[in-house]
């Protein structure tokens, strides 16, 4: 239903576009020739793909425990952040930076979340605006990095940080991918085991459905909220690290996220907290973002992209309800023979 | 001499925060109406969007001449915005958080897209400032609370004496906000519960989109690409911060709109820190506003925790629960 509800709202965006006087069906074909028809097309479907993939594995963590994670972004960029700081500061054989580069990114998005964390789970504040905000905090804060204090003076018309010399083993058989897209698929599988096998990922699961029923349990609700949360940032903080350390992407700019969390976010949304089905959604709404790059040149913006996002979303939230719908015969009482109501 | 440039740095200080807070201050306010009644609208930042693209369009397309005009198109945009919204979250009962976005983000794309060709194209159709006549030029003081446009009179003072006349003090308020804690027994009462949830929602969005007006028509005044940078979600968290409350609601967005002009103002008069001289202060200065946010939206949480809050300051009980009469 909600898969329903995302392809009604899709087609209602063409609806949109042919009204504003485009014509939906060639730009239909042209995204999916942008996408599939080439190489290149599916590989940078696939590089927008690990992003958007690793913050919506975060979100959709999150979501199990009903915990609403929009400062993916913020966790994602402050990964990238650690690791360049890493990067560009530790010297040592490649594998070597490389790893200390994703612990330190995995740590980062971690502390990214802690306060809203700890705010939510031990005083009951509403995470989606503390987390939110700290978006903002992010943003400010790579924009300092690279206009600021690990500018890389030599290149003069890139306001970007130094560039991070390692990068990862590219995946073979491919020009642009590296190991890094292995992955969010690698998180995906595990999740899906300890949220089938494991007595953690139950519980977490209890008190996502009903958190008087964990307290009841025995379940020390608080912590697998705190822990929950925490885990969630650091999935998207080793985003930011995996997405820095690709050939061509290893410095810091204030551009270095295109709002991945939200795609990220909306895509965890569609997957209502099915890790394999993150990973569906995160490589179509991954293809949506490549076609809409390449239709800029088209006359179509990014903005449309956004405005069709958020028409999808709204679509998801009402195929959710349409899921639930169902009717319920409630029995009232049969009248009295005397007609007198009780 | 000290104490006169202290004095001096605060009033300029306040005097640039308070059309820098009007904006948050009108999406707050709009924002907790719809709370009130139970409803959480998420997409303040898209409804700031509308507001202000629409209020451009009217202004360099339509050939408005008003500003009050331009900002009445704006409110209506942002209305039906806001209408849609009402729809998806209280006839359909979708999930008011993802509906909320969903609000955020295409609002934000809708306006760019629209705003595309009149981006940094200066709007002269502007409000004018208030002037209280000769007698009071004296600067200082005066200067910082009195000259300022109407709207930011409306906002600062009559919409909220007005919205907590309404809401405290009239059986009609209490209606709306018995619709907001307890939905199934205000419908007992007989009170329609989707209908001043429809109404109150699309009138808070108006109140939205009237922030986004005031910014192009006022505060920039010109249009550029996400326009709210960030003030519609701000405008959630004063609302917490406010706890629901009119008039700490601009408290709080005075709070945010100082730390906003601290900026400038830091940059203006030339300060600077042991750690952070020049452009550093700057960039640390710019993260300031959402710190102080995040920070003020623990506080009603952190005075419950010290026992320092009684309950009847907390949220409304039915906020952004769906309420269906058959299921109550």
């Amino acid at each position: 239903m909600r898969v329903l509800g995302a392809v009604v709202a899709l087609l209602a965006s063409g609806l949109a576009l042919l009204l504003s006087g485009r014509n939906p069906i060639g730009l239909g074909i042209d995204a999916l020739d942008a996408v599939f028809g080439s190489r290149r097309g599916i590989e940078g479907t696939a590089l927008r793909a690990l992003p958007i993939l690793m913050t919506a594995l975060g979100v959709a963590l999150a979501l199990r425990i009903k915990v609403w994670n929009i400062g993916s972004d913020g966790q994602f960029l402050m990964g990238a952040f650690a690791a360049v700081g890493v990067g560009i500061h530790l010297s040592g054989p490649g594998w070597f930076v490389l790893i200390v580069m994703a612990l330190a990114a995995t740590l980062a998005g971690a502390v990214w979340i802690l306060v809203p964390a700890l705010a939510r789970a031990y005083w009951d504040v509403n995470e989606i605006i503390t987390t939110l905000l700290l978006n903002f905090v992010a943003v400010q804060l790579v924009t300092w990095a690279a206009l600021g204090f690990w500018r890389d003076t030599g290149a003069a018309v890139i306001q970007s940080t130094e560039q991070v010399p390692v990068v990862l083993a590219s995946l073979p058989g491919t020009q642009s991918l590296t190991i890094a897209l292995l992955v969010p698929i690698a998180i995906a599988a595990a999740l899906a085991w300890v949220f089938r096998s494991s007595k953690w990922g139950y519980e977490v699961d209890i008190v996502g459905g009903n958190p008087k029923a964990g307290v009841f349990a025995g379940i020390n609700v608080r912590r697998r909220i705190l822990v929950v949360m925490l885990i969630s940032g650091s999935i998207a903080g080793l985003g930011g690290m995996l997405q820095l350390s690709a050939p061509g992407a290893q410095a810091l700019s204030s551009g270095f996220s295109a709002q991945f969390g939200l795609a990220g976010f909306i895509v965890a949304a569609l997957a209502g907290g099915s890790f394999r089905g993150v990973i569906v959604a995160g490589f179509f709404i991954a293809s949506m973002f490549f076609a809409g790059l390449v239709l800029q040149t088209k006359g179509l913006s990014v903005f449309i992209i956004f405005a069709i996002y958020g028409v999808i979303l709204t679509g998801i939230a009402i195929g959710e309800v349409a899921a639930r719908y169902r009717l319920v015969r409630t029995d009232v009482a049969p009248p009295r023979p005397g007609g007198v109501p009780a | 001499m000290m104490l006169a440039l202290i004095d001096n740095a605060f009033l300029s200080l306040i005097a640039s925060a308070i059309p820098a807070s009007t904006v948050v201050v009108l999406a707050a306010t709009g924002c907790l109406l719809g709370e009130r009644v139970g409803v959480l609208n998420m997409g303040q930042e898209g409804l700031i969007g509308i507001g202000a693209v629409y209020s451009v369009i009217a202004v360099t397309s339509w050939n408005v001449t008003s500003p009050w005009t331009a900002m009445l198109i704006g409110m209506v945009a942002a209305a039906v915005a806001g209408f849609v919204f009402a729809i998806a979250v209280v006839v359909v009962r979708a999930s008011q958080v993802l509906v909320g976005l969903a609000l955020a983000l295409g609002g934000v794309g809708l306006s760019n897209q629209l705003g595309t060709n009149r981006n940094g194209t200066p709007i002269t159709t502007l409000f004018r400032e208030v002037d209280p006549g000769g007698a009071f030029q004296t600067g200082g003081v005066v200067e910082a609370f009195f000259f300022h446009d109407p709207v930011v009179y409306i906002a600062y003072v009559a919409l909220p004496a007005l919205l907590w006349f309404v809401m405290f003090r009239t059986r009609h308020g209490m209606n709306m906000r018995a619709v907001g804690e307890n939905p199934a027994a205000a419908d007992a009462a007989g009170v329609s519960v989707m209908g001043s949830r429809l109404v109150y929602c699309v009138l808070g969005a108006a109140i939205s989109g009237a922030g986004g007006a005031y910014m192009v028509l006022s505060f920039t005044p010109t249009w550029s690409p996400d326009i709210a940078r960030g003030r519609g979600w701000v405008a959630l968290a004063v609302v917490i911060f406010a706890v629901w409350k009119p008039f700490w609601v601009v408290a709080g967005a005075l709070l945010y709109g100082s730390m906003i002009s601290l900026d400038a103002t830091a940059q203006a008069r030339g300060w600077s820190l042991p750690f952070l001289g020049g452009s550093d202060l700057g960039f640390f200065l710019s993260m300031l506003p959402f710190l102080a946010t995040l920070v003020a939206i623990l506080v009603p949480a952190a005075a419950a925790q010290l026992g320092l809050r009684s309950r009847s300051t907390a949220a409304p009980a039915a906020l952004a629960v769906p309420y269906s009469r058959e299921e109550r």
